[in-house]
């Protein structure tokens, strides 16, 4: 009986496989479409406009007027201090710089809270930290991952540039600044991740400290006296390295030790419970029974919050864009040999308000269509969550639900172009240089047709391939105008110019709409929702 | 003849070269409490969710009250469903929620609701991100049974509940039985199908294995008999029915029988019979007998 008498050798806990080299790998997974996408995209832009340098400044006279409209205060609050516009390298930077690290900082905020909130939201993160991972440990990995993809995607430009033939240490400088902006918003992710306990909130905060440090960077270029704002956003600070100019280094090592603060911030808030944040909702509250009395209702009552937020940045932006627009026309009237050279540097017809008003307004399709789309993302996740399974055993037909979630965002995206009306409307006036309130109403109304199509293509990814919502809505609007600007750029037959909806509009209200066209892309929006619709019915719900 | 609250035909999912459910028959009776069981994987959530439109069956059909599940405008007039795992909008209390649920149902009993709320002990204050389990689980509880909806389908609606909140909800199945509702309890917990179900049906690996009366059931399946005598052995070997006997003492005997007793105990009455003990087998054996031989 020795066999059973001798008490069981005790599990020794295995000290083989690798969780930390396990975490890395599963974070790599998480993130590297997304990171290969931007990076793919910043460099081949960077390389694009730099490749291209020569033909759009032709001559020495040529630099010198785009200098010089480059140096308005209000051409400066949009693109920023420009270095030396006669060196392709300066004029990539200065066409491209602000727009790539906006689009890398927001990539790099948007994975930070979806792979460490998001991730914790859902409860997975807790499967994880049940083995031997520490919260700590997984923080720092996916830190130093996010990390690297923002670093990589400065190194990827940095090197395209090169190859683009122009100076190495101005590609240098500026790919580190670009990199650095990466993972300062990774960092404000990875922060606002630690102190709100929902995604939405994190990613709407940190969201809100870009568009925020956007802002101030535009006062700092836009208004002389106020240039020391610059100091104090990433945008400013890699604005103030001059790449291709003067190479300044200490504003990155600024950037860096701004970077490195949040990091630790970040760390030191990872100090919390699991699932838990630093601001914790309210135990209890009386119920707020308004708009839950029907599924439209509903859709609306989930869409204000985002809604509000959308506005307020379309809003502020579309005011900055009204109270320069004074400086910018009169600046134009003075030097009028500047028109021409503005148009073929992608800014046509700005001599007067209507154009100026026109030009800018198409941008608006871009965060219209972006609201749409990440409405239809938000219904996706709520349908893949669960959430919407209680909402289709009530006696509606799948295909009437997500009918009015599509005609929801549609609300919510005219409202959006209202808003940048208003704004525009409200800061031309005080400005000086009004434009009509029907005026601004009219531009802003007539690039609705190609965030329709946005809308529309979401509408069809939600009934075919509902987890590439963001791809598919991405396309006709980003896609285009991308195309267009590209097109432009390399001089591309006009039927490939054709493919882009911006290609079709009037520029409202320097000219009268297209109505024409305008109709043909409504019509080609509403057959892809339509087509999404009775796909989204016939598909299986997917949980 | 009434119709039938759920009646499936030859209902059929295939994901890919998998079948998932395969040519399902079945037909469950207006206020009954029907029970749904089978191992994880066997097919009960596909099931459900064909009947609610939720998926697509691939061949066959459903019909809910004689109205095509794929209906679902007029199918989900007559039922309230409780899923497997309850998510709810983690911004929204569950006051809001069950708000929301009534006016977009199929039409909610507010008094019974707040009944219910006291009963399974729900505080509605909170926002659904703070509920566990099984308070989500409570809410879409709550919602279904208020509601008057003729069919209830319940997706394994207690795996998060304690055990005195299962009393509560049992207590819930009867009541909506009584007022002439349907429930279609799809459930793991086999001593709560026995004490509620009328009828149940196992499904293993996308088929029907079984269907019948609770008592029925036990009817079919082996029960254990343990006999003391004192008269000569009895010769149990060549009565139909009988297996594994088994001496266990001077005397003694333990059998299983699958069938009608009445041969046994003619075999057994020259034996001058001391104690007899005859024990039925719980669904948990019935189902362990299924699950055994599904692994096997």
């Amino acid at each position: 009986m020795t066999a059973l008498d001798a008490a069981p050798a005790p599990v020794a806990p295995s000290t083989a496989g690798a969780p930390g080299r396990a975490v890395t790998r599963l974070t790599v997974r998480q993130v590297r479409r997304g990171a290969l996408a931007v990076g793919v995209l910043a460099a081949g832009m960077s390389a694009l406009v730099a490749a291209t340098h020569a033909e759009v400044v032709a001559s020495p006279e040529q630099a010198a007027s785009l200098a010089s409209l480059a140096t308005n205060p209000a051409i400066r609050t949009l693109f920023g201090e420009p270095g030396d516009l006669g060196d392709p390298g300066g004029f990539t930077v200065w066409r491209t710089g602000i727009f790539l690290s906006v689009l890398l900082g927001a990539w790099c905020l948007l994975a930070a809270t979806r792979i460490t909130r998001g991730e914790e939201e859902s409860g997975r993160t807790e499967l994880l930290l049940a083995g031997l991972v520490t919260p700590r440990h997984l923080l720092a990995r996916q830190l130093t991952i996010l990390s690297l993809a923002a670093a990589a995607t400065g190194a990827a430009v940095s090197v395209a540039l090169s190859a683009a033939g122009t100076d190495r240490p101005g590609a240098l400088v500026h790919g580190a600044g670009l990199g650095l902006t990466g993972v300062f918003f990774a960092a404000t992710g990875l922060l606002a991740a630690q102190i709100f306990p929902a995604r939405s909130a994190a990613t709407g905060s940190a969201t809100a400290v870009l568009a925020a440090g956007l802002m101030v960077r535009m006062i700092g270029d836009g208004v002389a006296a106020l240039g020391w704002l610059r100091w104090l956003t990433p945008f400013g600070l890699t604005g103030l390295t001059r790449p291709y100019d003067t190479n300044r280094w200490l504003p990155l090592m600024v950037l860096a030790a701004m970077t490195a603060a949040v990091l630790a911030a970040a760390v030191a808030a990872n100090r919390r419970d699991v699932r838990g944040g630093w601001l914790a909702p309210r135990a209890g509250r009386a119920p707020r029974t308004t708009l839950l009395g029907s599924a439209p209702a509903f859709a609306l009552r989930r869409m204000l919050r985002p809604l509000s937020g959308w506005a307020a940045g379309i809003a502020a932006y579309y005011l900055l864009i009204g109270l320069i627009a004074a400086s910018m026309i009169s600046f134009l009237a003075d030097n009028p040999e500047l028109a021409d050279l503005a148009g073929q540097a992608g800014f046509g017809s700005l001599g007067a308000v209507e154009g100026y008003a026109a030009t800018l307004f198409a941008l608006l399709a871009m965060p219209a269509s972006g609201f749409a789309t990440t409405r239809l993302t938000a219904f996706f996740a709520d349908e893949n969550s669960g959430r919407l399974t209680l909402l289709c055993a009530a006696p509606r037909t799948r295909q009437k639900l997500a009918g009015i979630e599509v005609a929801t965002a549609a609300a919510g995206t005219l409202v959006l172009a209202l808003v940048a009306a208003l704004a525009t409307w409200a800061g031309t006036t005080i400005s000086g240089a009004p434009l009509s309130l029907t005026a601004a109403v009219a531009g802003a109304l007539n690039v609705l047709p190609i965030a329709a199509l946005g809308l529309g293509a979401s509408a069809l990814a939600l009934g075919v391939a509902p987890r590439a919502i963001g791809w598919f809505g991405a396309l006709p609007v980003v896609g285009g105008f991308l195309l267009l600007v590209i097109a432009d750029s390399v001089r591309a037959p006009v039927w490939v110019t054709g493919l882009s909806p911006y290609a079709h509009i009037a520029l409202v209200p320097l000219e009268s709409p297209d109505w024409v066209a305008a109709a043909v892309m409504t019509s080609i929006a509403a057959c892809a929702g339509a087509a999404g619709l009775a796909a989204y019915a016939r598909r299986d719900l997917r949980l | 003849m009434s119709m039938p609250a759920i009646r499936t035909d030859h209902l059929t999912k295939r994901y890919g070269r998998l079948y998932a459910l395969d040519s399902l028959d079945l037909s469950v009776e207006p206020a009954e409490v029907f029970g749904f069981l089978g191992p994880n994987g066997a097919g009960k959530s596909t099931t459900i969710r064909l009947l609610l439109g939720l998926a697509q069956a691939t061949s066959g059909s459903a019909h809910i009250f004689g109205v095509p599940a794929t209906d679902v405008r007029s199918a989900h007039r007559r039922l309230a469903y409780v899923p497997a795992d309850v998510a709810l909008w983690p911004h929204l209390t569950g006051a809001e929620i069950l708000e929301l649920l009534a006016r977009t149902g199929p039409g909610t009993d507010r008094g019974y609701q707040d009944e219910l709320v006291a009963r399974f002990d729900l505080d509605l204050r909170k926002p659904a991100g703070t509920y566990s389990t099984g308070n989500r689980q409570k809410v879409a509880l709550v919602a279904a049974f208020a509601t008057r909806a003729p069919l209830l389908i319940l997706d394994e609606p207690t795996s998060g509940l304690d055990p005195l909140m299962e009393r509560v909800f049992r207590t819930a199945v009867l009541e909506a039985r009584e007022r002439g509702q349907t429930v279609f309890l799809s459930s793991h917990q086999l001593a709560e199908v026995e004490a509620v179900c009328d009828r149940v049906a196992i499904l293993r690996a996308g088929r029907l294995a079984e269907i019948a009366a609770v008592a029925d059931l036990r009817r079919l399946h082996r029960t254990e008999i343990e006999v003391g005598f004192t008269g000569p052995a009895p010769e149990l070997h060549a009565v139909g029915g009988v297996e594994d006997i088994e001496s266990t003492g001077p005397g003694r005997l333990r059998l299983s029988l699958t069938g009608p007793p009445a041969p046994v105990l003619r075999a057994l009455a020259a034996a001058e019979v001391t104690t007899l003990a005859v024990r039925e087998p719980s669904l948990e054996e019935i189902f362990l007998a299924y699950y055994g031989q599904a692994s096997r």
